[in-house]
């Protein structure tokens, strides 16, 4: 339906006068009434079924007599559609109020031209920000990689555990650098003086091997080391976990507080979601008889350890 | 004329405000206001005072690992009413939780995410995912223990996702493990990239919604649309102010009768503490205790799969659900499906309260 303001308005019998304004159903979207100018009024007559609408003429099937029977438009009973935010209004409008035309400028009629001037924008603005891509690349990630630390830390004394099986938490102090910032902090991990049955159960009759990323063996664990340290840090998810002399169902167990791990004292995993055993460290005993290990860290959720610490 | 009509009529005839002004207000909302259409608003309220109070906190804050902690307490225990507005600050996380999921859930039972709003919803989901990275990287910014664990458990669960996760994890921690580097990464995001995300995505959110226009009741009919039809000001307005001033009593009320109390400054080593996220995330928590979700496989089932399977099932709602029908008990599928949904999460964090004692 094509319909202009200005449109000519006949009825059956005569040409009664124009469309002077059109009325917009706000839910449907489309013209609902249109006001026609006749004899110096303005009334709202509905555009249903009987009106045919042809380019420049709306005829409706009534004569003119009935013209009167509609209300005048009471003009402060509506808004302008651009006062009203009406989603989609303009896509549904079917209403010309004419067109206004405005020339195109000599310069803009070359497609050729404006084709090249959005070509050359686009890649300046690339070229501006590839450049930008590595350095930011590397400087945001910069701290993420670092090599291990080997360093053998001193931890305490095996005369302080006069009973097998029973671990003790063993804290340590250590200074890392972190970026700018040299902080020094506690961290703890978990001794135990082995029984054959433990040591068994860690070793299985076979040293331990610890690779560096290159695969290169830095330290070998024997199986004759009078005790094992485990990392502090629960393999499943990160967290510390603790020991327990008296879990309901398993008694004397290791157990991590957040998402109920259970460990035994060698570190196999008895109950929860943990994907492997605690992680044993690097560990020896020097003459005098001192834990020393290094202080690795290993990935959590894997079923083998990787070392990122 | 007075001086605000001299100053407002100078400003129309150069910028057209009258017009703007009224194609602000003048919405029409077919079936007229509602208070359940609130909920938005309310959110658009929230986020100011999450902004002001957070601007104000950072006047004292300092984001290093050697004096998160020391100006935290600093905020809490000596400034005059820091106290206040670092609880305000705090409780308006959880509004902002609890007012999203509102939100989520009155769009879903009216069915007004369907055709032709799609990419309202679809602002709307990340959106979501938004507001929850506001509540995880801000729970670690006091620096003390709660912060820590929950922040050390958090990053170690995004390690689990395939090819990009240790990349990932790595990326925010700004290492190997949660330090200071970790605190300092958390804070830009915190402070920075996520209000910057959340404005320029709800700007966008609103913009979609203009251009499609609201919904209004599931079932009406069109005569009673119209003759029920109200603009957006001024009930809905003033209905929204309601909803606001009720949302920031609670806050306030929160703020002043539970203020935050922090722990021990963060450490790996954690003494007595159980580590445990903040409450909206202890379904999650829970939910990686299952035996289903042990060993890697299920680890990473729990933590990455079903998590990221929901988030894309929850952005796809729209193309998936295609009928028109928004009648909620038309649509008993969706219907069931949301109950089981909330269900699962009441059980599920039930379980990580009563888990707590053990």
């Amino acid at each position: 339906m094509v319909l202009k303001i200005k449109s000519k308005v006949r009825c059956s019998d005569r040409e009664v006068g124009e469309v002077s304004r059109v009325i917009i159903d706000p839910i449907e979207k489309s013209i609902r009434e249109i006001v026609v100018l006749s004899d110096g009024e303005e009334r709202v007559v509905p555009l249903d079924g009987q009106a045919v609408v042809t380019d420049g003429l709306v005829q409706f099937g009534f004569p003119s007599s009935r013209l009167g029977q509609f209300p005048r438009l009471e003009r402060g009973n509506y808004q302008q559609v651009k006062e009203v935010e009406i989603a989609g209004l303009e896509r549904h409008l079917e209403v010309f109020p004419g067109e206004a035309l405005v020339p195109v400028p000599t310069l803009e009629k070359d497609i050729t031209r404006r084709t090249f001037f959005t070509n050359f924008t686009n890649a300046i603005g690339v070229a501006l920000a590839l450049p930008l891509v590595y350095p930011v690349l590397r400087y945001l990630t910069f701290p993420m990689y670092q090599g291990f630390n080997n360093n053998w830390i001193k931890i305490g004394k095996t005369q302080s555990l006069p009973e097998v099986d029973k671990p003790r938490q063993m804290k340590f102090e250590v200074k890392v650098k972190e970026g700018y910032l040299e902080r020094e902090f506690q961290k703890s991990n978990w001794v135990v003086k082995l029984s054959d049955t433990l040591r068994d159960e860690i070793y299985k009759g076979k040293p331990i091997e610890y690779k560096d990323a290159g695969g290169k063996v830095y330290w070998v664990n024997q199986p004759d080391t009078e005790v094992a340290v485990f990392s502090g840090k629960c393999p499943h998810l990160g967290c510390a976990y603790k020991w327990k002399e008296n879990h309901k169902r398993f008694g004397r167990v290791f157990w991590c507080p957040c998402h109920l791990s259970i460990y035994d004292p060698g570190g196999k995993v008895l109950d929860g979601p943990a994907p492997r055993r605690l992680d044993v460290l690097p560990t020896r005993i020097n003459s005098g008889g001192e834990i020393e290990i290094i202080d690795a860290e290993f990935k959590a959720g894997k079923e083998f350890p990787i070392r990122i610490v | 004329m007075n001086l605000f009509n001299t100053i407002y009529n100078w400003l129309d005839e150069r910028i057209d405000l009258k017009t703007l002004q009224a194609k602000m207000l003048n919405e029409p909302m077919p079936g007229g206001s509602k208070y359940a259409y609130a909920f938005g608003s309310v959110l658009v309220f929230i986020f100011i005072m999450q902004a002001v109070t957070g601007v104000l906190l950072m006047f004292y804050y300092a984001p290093t690992a050697d004096h998160a902690w020391q100006s935290t307490q600093y905020i809490l225990k000596e400034l005059d009413y820091g106290w206040f507005l670092l609880s305000f600050h705090f409780w308006g996380s959880s509004a902002m939780v609890v007012m999203v999921v509102c939100h989520m859930l009155q769009v879903f039972i009216w069915g007004a995410y369907k055709k032709p709003r799609e990419m309202v919803w679809l602002a709307g989901t990340i959106l979501f995912m938004i507001v929850m990275g506001f509540g995880f990287t801000g729970y670690l910014l006091p620096w003390d223990q709660r912060a820590f664990w929950a922040t050390t458990v958090g990053v170690e669960i995004m390690d689990k996702a395939p090819i990009v996760g240790d990349f990932m994890a790595r990326f925010l921690r700004g290492g190997p493990t949660a330090g200071a580097l970790t605190l300092s990464r958390f804070f830009v995001i915190h402070v920075m990239i996520l209000p910057a995300a959340l404005v320029g995505m709800a700007t966008l959110h609103i913009f979609f919604f203009r251009k499609a226009g609201p919904a209004g009741p599931y079932k009406a009919i069109k005569k009673d649309l119209e003759a029920k039809m109200e603009y957006f000001f001024p009930r809905q307005v003033y209905k929204d102010i309601v909803a606001m001033a009720l949302v920031f009593v609670a806050i306030a009320g929160l703020a002043y009768f539970s203020p935050v109390e922090m722990l021990d400054e963060a450490s790996p080593e954690p003494t007595d503490y159980n580590p445990e996220p903040e409450w909206y995330f202890l379904f999650l928590f829970q939910l990686l205790r299952l035996p289903i979700f042990s060993g890697e496989f299920g680890e990473f089932l729990g933590a990455i799969a079903l998590p990221g399977l929901f988030m894309l099932l929850l952005m796809a709602l729209p193309f998936i659900n295609r009928n028109p029908e928004r009648h909620p008990l038309k649509r008993p599928f969706a219907m069931s499906a949301i109950v089981i949904l909330f269900i699962g999460i009441a059980v599920l964090t039930w379980m990580a309260i009563l888990s707590r004692s053990e």
